[in-house]
């Protein structure tokens, strides 16, 4: 794998430096057509029915709205976006007719002024052409006060959005904002002709049938039960290869893995098959399993201004005691990889020379000693009156984790700590509980980065803390002046090499704080029937169905 | 007993009379015998296996997870974490049993007490307290555990706290029919004329000639609890690991289902034996209580 | 019979507005919300939780959100999910053929095995056929039905391979032997308990006939035990088996709730669980509306036929 290949704002293998030079000396375009609209010149047999199961149902359907992964998965069958993100990390254009870049002219080089180009060729299933009106429609759409917009980050800084012609946009940026294009590469286009015309498009009937511009074709949906789509033949892109795509939800994992077992589904989605089912699962005839990388990261999480945790010595003792190694080969069965980063290891960004964990009773023992925590008559150490006793809290109905927590717990017991369960269903969990730092720990796992990019402002921003009135999700109220000033810097920064080198030092602050103690990154066992192509995962998307246009059977 | 200088307490039956009767016919009742001895084996199995069996409840040891009953020395196997599920299994049915039983002895005491005013008082006091009744009945009883549950931490004592406070309308109902049924009666009417407090009347003259359906469903509502606790456990949303309790046992088991189906059988198996123990115990109470069993 | 009517009927009224004050209260009282599921999506942020919960109204105080639900349910709107926007009313319907599916066919086979086993019990009884009966009821009763479910799954799906482990239907296949297959474990199950109640019901009411004046008169009158069985003991018996039935029909909610946990099953008492579970308000209020109507129409209804079928009860 090459080092700098993946990063933002450009679709080539150049240096920064050159590219900058090239957008000083005018290239516009490329002039080389997309590999995926040379692709759709072929032509292509649309045939059978997939089914993908989900463990969770999608449910929201106009994709600007509050979702979770799975709704996603729909997203992308029946929407595009101006352009997304491959398994690369590279970005490919979909709706745009090339991808803007500094060195294409598509983004001024201080990352102020943008233009987008679109293609002259695509058309909304309702058969009307999609023009730069509805890029400008659905940009001023996720900032509209009035709507239930799930996210504007980025977009808040999108100023004097024009419509140059029908297949061109410009528009401002307030401030430079490098993450802005891994957010567009995730923002779906939706028709002004359509959406537009609803008085209220928080509840617009469109919510519930939406139209795109995507692969499939909305058909029907029976709650609680299954999501139907039809290829759209017309689509201007690769794909679709399959007349009927069906998201059948299936509520449980177990169960998930049985009706894939009995064939009666294609492809196991979000939360695909568990880790126990894994020995059993590679065996099995007629199926294709992988072991995939997520890009969540399991942590051990503290609240830092609990008196217990103020001490490094306290949380480094208690990452060496955690038996990292038998977690991970016992009860994971050897899937997730440990790791010392909150960066997936796939990422460019990744800090290969953090510090190795060592899982050491003694060490352990001997941290608290020092620091004069001594165990008091109950067998429980003490500190100046504060006991080194604490809740830890989970998602109940999570019983890997579960049992994660109850090893941890004997662990903590053989070094003087008491650590009590207290497990809560996720919507309390998830509730006021995390998000204003009312627990003391919590094993969470956690995508730190958004798409490929490295910024996690939002986590570890002194000021992020919605405990002391923040607005991100630095829930366990880290504080760190460094940490501060290295996040400005890299978010300010568009020279990929330049920024590789501000996100390497804050996760060496990270892994030397340990605000949360980093277990492993996921790795998730995913299966599809044989002769289904092109199910390929990819780090960089939430969910799986993220290229299912092109998925055929052989 | 000061009530024998009451002239009051020679009107009704007085309990010891049909306690003898209802002895003799419960013993002849089998299949509460059968429930008597069953639940007996079983306390004494909570109460002394733990002492008997070489292993720890909460020894976590991961060398030995999944190992099938009558490994070594686990009679019953292990479980995931590699702990010995017969310790976890006399442990937890201290816990599920003890759980049961405070919860039917509080829904019993709010029940009662409920009834017994409302049907006592009747008019508008009892018609309020009647229709809070059946609102609380309106609602499916998992809604509301799961409700309360996610408010509190969960102890076993709020558990059973829990348990009873969705559990108690059943016997409220019944005794306050009872006692409407019984307000009229002589002796009621006497001891009102007599001038005793109306709380003496409630609970020293009405009350004892309702016990019987009371002890029943009480009986009855021990059952229940332990099933509701088993259920709410199983969620993942009763007692917390890594206290052991029949229904935590069973938490996570449907997921090796296929690879270590004893997981689910065995705290299965003991959930159900306690259960049927206390259904025996209610069937053949309510028949020795039930005086009209006699006519035939 | 109408004052009776009418004041039954004020007094539902009381008791739903009891019931959505109760639950209106518990649920919006609880922590957590319905935005939480969203708390861990990458990129989102407290800021952006407030805002959505200020446009859905979540933050104004909890009387005011409760006057204008209730305001809009005496209007006819049931308010819309937090999760898809349809309207509630929509959502329930679309669930209620699954559950109805399953509760049908499981009480016909209950009522009818249940009922059978009951009156049997009952005039043989201490058989050894009353024995056994009561025995396996009073075991049926015992058996948590998810762990029954389970083992059900286990024994017919995993090992034997007869019976789907779940789901109403193949995606696809929608015959009525698909549906049929699918319907046979859950159903059974859900009878399992039911028919043990059915017959224990059943036993005691024949029993309480049997043991009254007029069937001893009878009897002695020279009719055949037979005759006397089938005109005074059913007849009779059937009064609170109608009661009974009346007040299962709120079952329909909570009864058949964790069958279709276990078995996946599209109804609503899964329905009920997922809405819960995401703390989607609008749907658990109507869900627990509509089964405190069911409740009450039930026990209504109950009442109504008892009076109908049997001239020596007056109501008033």
């Amino acid at each position: 794998m090459s080092d700098h290949n993946k990063p933002l704002i450009k679709t080539t293998r150049r240096q920064a430096l050159g590219l900058m030079a090239l957008s000083a000396s005018g290239v516009v375009f490329s002039g080389l057509p997309g590999f995926a609209s040379a692709m759709a010149q072929q032509a292509k047999t649309i045939k059978g029915q997939l089914t993908v199961g989900f463990s969770q149902e999608p449910t929201v359907f106009n994709p600007h709205m509050p979702h979770i992964e799975v709704d996603e998965g729909v997203h992308f069958s029946v929407f595009d976006p101006l352009f997304y993100v491959d398994a690369d990390g590279k970005f490919v254009a979909a709706l745009a007719a090339e991808v803007p870049s500094v060195e294409n002219g598509g983004i001024s080089a201080d990352g102020l002024t943008w233009k987008v180009t679109l293609r002259d060729d695509v058309k909304w299933h309702d058969g009307k052409p999609f023009t730069a009106e509805d890029v400008k429609f659905t940009l001023e759409l996720l900032v509209d006060p009035d709507f239930r917009s799930w996210r504007k980050t980025g977009h808040e800084f999108v100023r004097d959005l024009t419509v140059v012609s029908p297949t061109e946009i410009t528009w401002k940026m307030e401030k430079p904002f490098a993450p802005y294009p891994s957010i567009l590469a995730s923002t779906f286009i939706t028709p002004k002709h359509i959406l537009g015309a609803e008085a209220d498009r928080n509840t617009a009937a469109y919510n519930n049938a939406p139209i795109g511009t995507g692969p499939f074709k909305w058909k029907e949906r029976i709650a609680g039960d299954y999501i139907l789509l039809e290829a759209n033949a017309a689509y201007f892109a690769d794909g679709p290869y399959v007349e009927r795509l069906i998201y059948k939800y299936v509520p449980d994992l177990n169960v998930l893995y049985t009706q894939f077992k009995t064939g009666d589904i294609d492809v196991v989605g979000l939360q695909w098959i568990t880790p126990d089912h894994y020995d059993e699962a590679k065996d099995l005839e007629g199926k294709v399993i992988n072991i995939v990388p997520g890009s969540t990261i399991e942590s051990f999480t503290f609240n830092m201004e609990r008196p217990q945790f103020k001490e490094p010595a306290v949380r480094e003792a208690l990452y060496h005691a955690i038996d990292k190694q038998s977690i991970i080969e016992a009860l994971y069965y050897g899937l997730p990889s440990p790791t010392e980063s909150y960066v997936p290891q796939q990422s460019i960004y990744y800090n290969t020379d953090l510090p190795k964990h060592e899982y050491s009773i003694e060490k352990a023992k001997t941290l608290l000693d020092d620091a004069g925590w001594a165990e008091g008559a109950d067998g429980i150490r003490a500190k100046d009156g504060v006991k080194l006793s604490f809740t830890c809290s989970t998602t109940a109905g999570n019983h890997i984790r579960e049992q994660v927590q109850q090893y941890i717990q004997q662990s903590f017991k053989d070094i003087g700590v008491e650590m009590t369960i207290s497990n809560l269903p996720p919507a309390v969990m998830w509730g006021d509980y995390w998000m204003l730092s009312q627990f003391d720990t919590v094993i969470v796992g956690l995508d730190f980065l958004t798409g490929p990019d490295p910024d996690t402002s939002d986590f570890f921003r002194s000021t992020s803390s919605p405990a002391k009135g923040g607005a991100g999700q630095n829930t366990w109220q880290f504080v760190n002046k460094d940490v501060d000033d290295l996040l400005a810097q890299g978010g300010s920064l568009f020279v990929p090499e330049e920024r590789k080198a501000v996100y390497l030092k804050i996760q060496n602050v990270m892994r030397k704080e340990l605000p949360f103690l980093p277990l492993f990154q996921y790795a998730t066992v995913r299966g599809h029937k044989d002769g289904i192509e092109k199910v390929q995962p990819n780090i960089n998307t939430r969910i799986d169905t993220w290229n299912v246009a092109t998925w055929r059977w052989a | 007993m000061t009530a024998a200088t009451l002239p009051s307490s020679s009107f009704p039956p007085t309990p010891r009379f049909w306690q003898n009767r209802t002895v003799r016919r419960f013993a002849r009742h089998k299949l509460a015998v059968v429930g008597v001895a069953m639940i007996t084996l079983l306390i004494l199995a909570c109460v002394f296996g733990p002492y008997l069996l070489p292993y720890d409840e909460l020894y976590i040891d991961l060398r030995a997870r999944f190992a099938p009953p009558l490994t070594g020395y686990h009679i019953f196997g292990t479980d995931p974490l590699g702990r010995d599920i017969a310790a976890r299994l006399f442990n937890a049915g201290r816990i599920s049993l003890l759980v049961g039983f405070f919860a039917m002895v509080l829904s019993t005491v709010i029940g009662t007490v409920i009834g017994v005013v409302a049907g006592y008082y009747g008019g508008r006091l009892g018609t309020v307290l009647m229709r809070f009744v059946d609102a609380f009945l309106a609602f499916p009883s998992i809604f509301l555990l799961l409700a309360l549950a996610a408010f509190v931490k969960p102890s076993p004592f709020m558990i059973t706290v829990i348990i009873a406070v969705t559990s108690w309308m059943e016997i409220a109902r019944l005794v306050e029919a009872e006692v409407r049924s019984l307000r009229e009666r002589d002796f009621v009417l006497a001891a009102r004329m007599l001038g005793l407090p109306n709380a003496w009347i409630m609970f020293r003259e009405l009350l004892p000639n309702a016990i019987g359906p009371i002890i029943v469903a009480a009986t009855l509502t021990v059952a229940r609890a332990i099933l509701m606790e088993a259920y709410i456990s199983f969620l993942g949303y009763g007692i917390q690991p890594p206290l052991p309790s029949w229904g935590n046992m069973l938490n996570g088991a449907q997921q090796y289902l296929d690879k270590a189906p004893w997981l689910a059988i065995v705290p299965g198996v003991a959930i159900t034996l306690a259960v049927t123990s206390f259904n025996f115990i209610g069937d053949g109470l309510r028949d020795a209580l039930d005086a009209r069993s006699d006519l035939n | 019979m109408l004052s009776y009517l009418l004041q039954r009927l004020w007094q539902s009224l009381v008791l739903l507005l009891l019931v959505s004050i109760i639950g209106f209260a518990i649920l919006n009282l609880a922590p957590g919300g319905p935005l939480s599921q969203f708390a861990l999506t990458p990129g989102m942020t407290r800021e952006a939780l407030d805002r959505i919960a200020h446009q859905m109204g979540l933050d104004r105080p909890l009387p005011i959100q409760y006057l204008e639900w209730a305001w809009r349910l005496l209007q006819g709107d049931w308010g819309k999910s937090y999760r898809d926007q349809r309207p509630v009313l929509d959502i329930i319907s679309g669930h209620l053929f699954a559950t109805l599916l399953l509760m049908i066919s499981s009480t016909v086979v209950s009522i009818l095995i249940g009922t059978w086993i009951g009156i049997k019990g009952a005039t043989k009884r201490y058989s050894i056929f009353d024995y056994s009966a009561t025995v396996g009821a009073m075991i049926a009763l015992s058996i948590p039905t998810f762990w029954f479910g389970l083992v059900a799954i286990y024994v017919f799906a995993l090992k034997l391979k007869w019976l789907p482990a779940g789901n109403m239907y193949t995606i696809g296949d929608q015959s009525f032997y698909d549906y049929a297959i699918h319907l046979i474990m859950p159903s059974i199950v859900l009878a399992l308990v039911n028919i043990a109640v059915w017959s224990r019901y059943m036993r005691t009411a024949t029993l309480d006939v049997i043991n009254q004046d007029f069937v001893r008169t009878a009897r002695a009158k020279g009719l055949t035990p037979r005759r006397v069985l089938m005109k005074h003991v059913v007849g009779n018996a059937l009064l609170p088996m109608i009661t009974l039935a009346g007040l299962q029909l709120p079952t329909i909610l909570g009864g058949a709730l964790v069958t279709e946990t276990v078995f996946t099953w599209p109804g609503m008492g899964r329905l009920f669980l997922d809405s819960l579970g995401y703390h989607d308000y609008p749907v658990v209020m109507g869900l627990l509306m509509f089964s405190a109507i069911l409740v009450l129409l039930g026990s209504l209804l109950a009442d109504l036929l008892v009076a109908l079928v049997d001239p020596r009860i007056r109501l008033g």
